[in-house]
């Protein structure tokens, strides 16, 4: 342990690892600021740096750039009332009052302080709960795989803030997506239409890059420019921080909790943790009544919530390369490029990878305290750069980076295609989370959906048979049941007035 | 680009019957009961289902309206015009215009043109749009090219290091 502690620090203690760590941070920093840029585009976009980049040093960069984009969208959301990303959208009109109310410094203190808090918490329970997981999971076979995966990708329908009929079309495009290609069981072209460039199939990250970058300049051409910032002083930044955790440290605890759950859960990311427990934090608190007058206890719990399931995604991801939520998915892809493909015996012979992952999350979370203020104090000069001119180099990001991927031109045309699919999708209420989760976790869908098939000689039967493969079959079929019973519910409970007329 | 449910479920029940179809005309591995077809065949018969189910309005219940926050001190600009839905198609179809022509123009040409079309689009003006289209793409390459030895295309006008 010890041992495997002092290697991991050995890893990240080079120079590589520091400068990428530092450089992906005010990246991270300045992206999430930047209304209309989201913390999932921060990662997609860093994507290609990485390629080029020893294994550590690129997981660094994912892990300190959305750790950072996901509290620096606190930033605008305080000042302006644009959230900077959506996971901070919960709590922007709430951090907004409280500028307006001139406690401006409090409201962003407590985006920093607490979004650091919950970063430790969630990297905790990365510690906590994944070596434990991994050692049950060494037992799995490709029947509980199958569940597993399946119960992630209807979890991913679940929580979506949508139409749960549109989330599972939408997820089943992604599946189709991934179809693509002669990576399948028979290893024959699968609807490459005759294209060579498809017999490799679709790569997920230039269609990430497109769903997610693309697909918002494409919003962005349609909506008009968020105002300047009005320039302001500001005083300490983390003043009265510390007697806000001790008045508010159950808030804070429950925001931890809630966070990690949600991070957990496949497909579901920061931005549920945030409306989930603003919304927790509103129904059991002792004053609900200041809540949206500029009161600080929400912006507590979800500020914890939100950072906290950031790392706490990583626990699916890195155990059975199902990913907790759209960054985590990047991260897969990453992982997966640089030879550290997901699944238990990472834990037990990469353990010292694992460790370093655990260490720089915990060092990007500090880290965050004082480039966060720092970021803070010069928010209104970075807030001022027109959209108009950091749009163009994000486009051309998009082409160099989806270029890099392959080093073909292949790659653009995806990140097109896809930039379309995507602004379509979101338009139409067909959430791309969904989708994504979809084309990433595809091929391994298959994969134990058609081995166990063979396995089991077209029989259903072995699918219910092990012990752990039937409770996880248990919970995906309830998944697949609990909207249809909802939905049934919601139908009765309208008729039922007016067929009973109060009785 | 809102488009009626009716239409997107019907497109997607066209879509499922079609990787149904598909994947059921695909061989089987011999001498075994499953192959490449039947992932293909569940996935398509299943977002056909949701497809009718989307065009039958089944669900949109649960569809929650995204609420606009109203900027505040923002002046009402006038509404616009049928037309003004499209330019959303400009950044891909620039894209698309680098796969076709960076190859013959090079990088930093093509890249100028996408930064100074993408810059005015969205409203600046050319004392801002030309020097960033001048910069960005040379900083663009300092990175990729010099830095990560992306093989860019040249083309036209290569660069000195």
């Amino acid at each position: 342990m010890l041992n495997t502690l002092m290697e991991a620090f050995a890893l990240i203690s080079t120079w590589e690892v520091i400068i990428a760590l530092l450089a992906a941070s005010v990246y991270g920093l300045v992206i999430g600021s930047l209304p209309g840029l989201s913390a999932t585009m921060a990662t997609a976009l860093l994507v290609p740096v990485t390629f080029y980049l020893s294994p550590i040093a690129a997981i660094a960069t994912i892990v300190a750039a959305s750790t950072m984009a996901i509290f620096s969208g606190d930033i605008p959301g305080a000042l302006l009332r644009i959230p900077g990303t959506p996971a901070s959208a919960a709590y922007a009109d709430e951090a907004y009052a409280m500028t307006r109310k001139g406690e401006a410094e409090l409201a962003l203190g407590a985006g920093v302080w607490f979004s650091a808090v919950g970063g430790i918490a969630g990297t905790l329970s990365l510690m906590i709960l994944a070596p434990p997981l991994a050692e049950v999971a060494l037992s799995f076979s490709t029947f509980e795989y199958f569940w597993l995966a399946f119960l992630g990708l209807m979890c991913a329908t679940l929580v979506a803030r949508s139409s749960p009929v549109k989330a599972i079309a939408a997820m089943f495009i992604g599946l189709l997506v991934a179809c693509v290609g002669i990576e399948n069981p028979g290893g024959v072209p699968r609807f490459t239409f005759g294209l060579t460039d498809l017999f490799g199939g679709i790569e997920p990250i230039p269609a990430l890059v497109g769903v997610f970058a693309v697909a918002q300049v494409m919003r962005a051409m349609l909506t008009p420019e968020p105002p300047p910032i009005p320039k302001r002083k500001f005083g300490s930044i983390l003043a009265g921080q510390w007697k806000l955790t001790r008045k508010y440290n159950v808030q804070m605890t429950r925001g931890n909790i809630v966070g990690i759950i949600i991070g957990v859960l496949p497909g579901a990311g920061a931005d549920m943790a945030a409306w989930v427990s603003y919304a927790m934090s509103k129904r059991f608190s002792k004053e609900p009544e200041k809540f949206g007058t500029g009161h600080v206890e929400g912006l507590v719990e979800a500020g914890a919530s939100n950072n906290a399931s950031i790392a706490s995604g990583w626990v699916p991801s890195l155990l059975f390369g199902i990913p907790g939520d759209t960054i985590a998915a990047i991260a897969i892809g990453v992982l997966y490029m640089k030879g550290l493909n997901p699944g238990p015996t990472l834990f037990t012979e990469k353990a010292s990878s694992m460790y370093a992952i655990y260490l720089m999350f915990i060092i990007a979370n500090l880290l965050m305290i004082p480039l966060g203020i720092i970021m803070i104090r010069l928010a209104s000069h970075v807030l001022r750069a027109p959209r108009s001119s950091i749009m163009p180099v994000i486009m051309l990001c998009c082409a160099v980076g989806s270029f890099a991927i392959g080093n073909n031109m292949f790659g653009v045309v995806t990140v097109a295609t896809f930039g379309i699919i995507g602004y379509v999708m979101e338009e139409n209420g067909y959430p791309v989370a969904a989708m994504v989760l979809g084309i990433v976790m595809g091929t391994m869908v298959e994969q134990a959906f058609v081995t166990s098939l063979i396995k089991s000689d077209g029989s259903i039967l072995p699918f219910f048979e092990r012990p752990i493969s039937a409770i996880l079959a248990a919970l995906a079929i309830g998944a697949v049941i609990w909207p249809v019973v909802l939905w049934l519910w919601l139908r009765l409970k309208r008729k039922s007035p007016a067929a009973t007329p109060a009785g | 680009m809102r488009l009626p449910d009716r239409v997107t479920g019907s497109f997607l029940v066209v879509l499922g019957a079609a990787a149904a179809y598909g994947g059921w005309l695909l061989p089987p591995v011999p001498g075994q009961p499953v192959g490449p077809n039947v992932f293909p065949l569940v996935i398509g018969t299943g977002l056909a289902l949701c497809g009718l189910a989307i065009t039958f309005g089944i669900g949109s219940t649960f569809e929650e309206t995204e609420e606009i926050i109203p900027i505040e001190g923002g002046d009402k600009k006038p509404p616009p015009g049928k037309l003004y839905g499209l330019r959303a198609l400009l950044p891909p179809a620039l894209l698309f215009l680098y796969v076709a022509v960076a190859d013959r123009l090079g990088f930093i040409i093509t890249a100028a043109l996408i930064v100074y079309a993408t810059a005015t689009a969205l409203g600046a003006r050319w004392r801002l749009a030309l020097p960033l289209a001048v910069l960005a793409p040379i900083g663009i390459h300092l990175i990729f090219s010099k830095l990560l030895r992306v093989p860019l295309p040249i083309g036209l006008l290569p660069m000195p290091w």
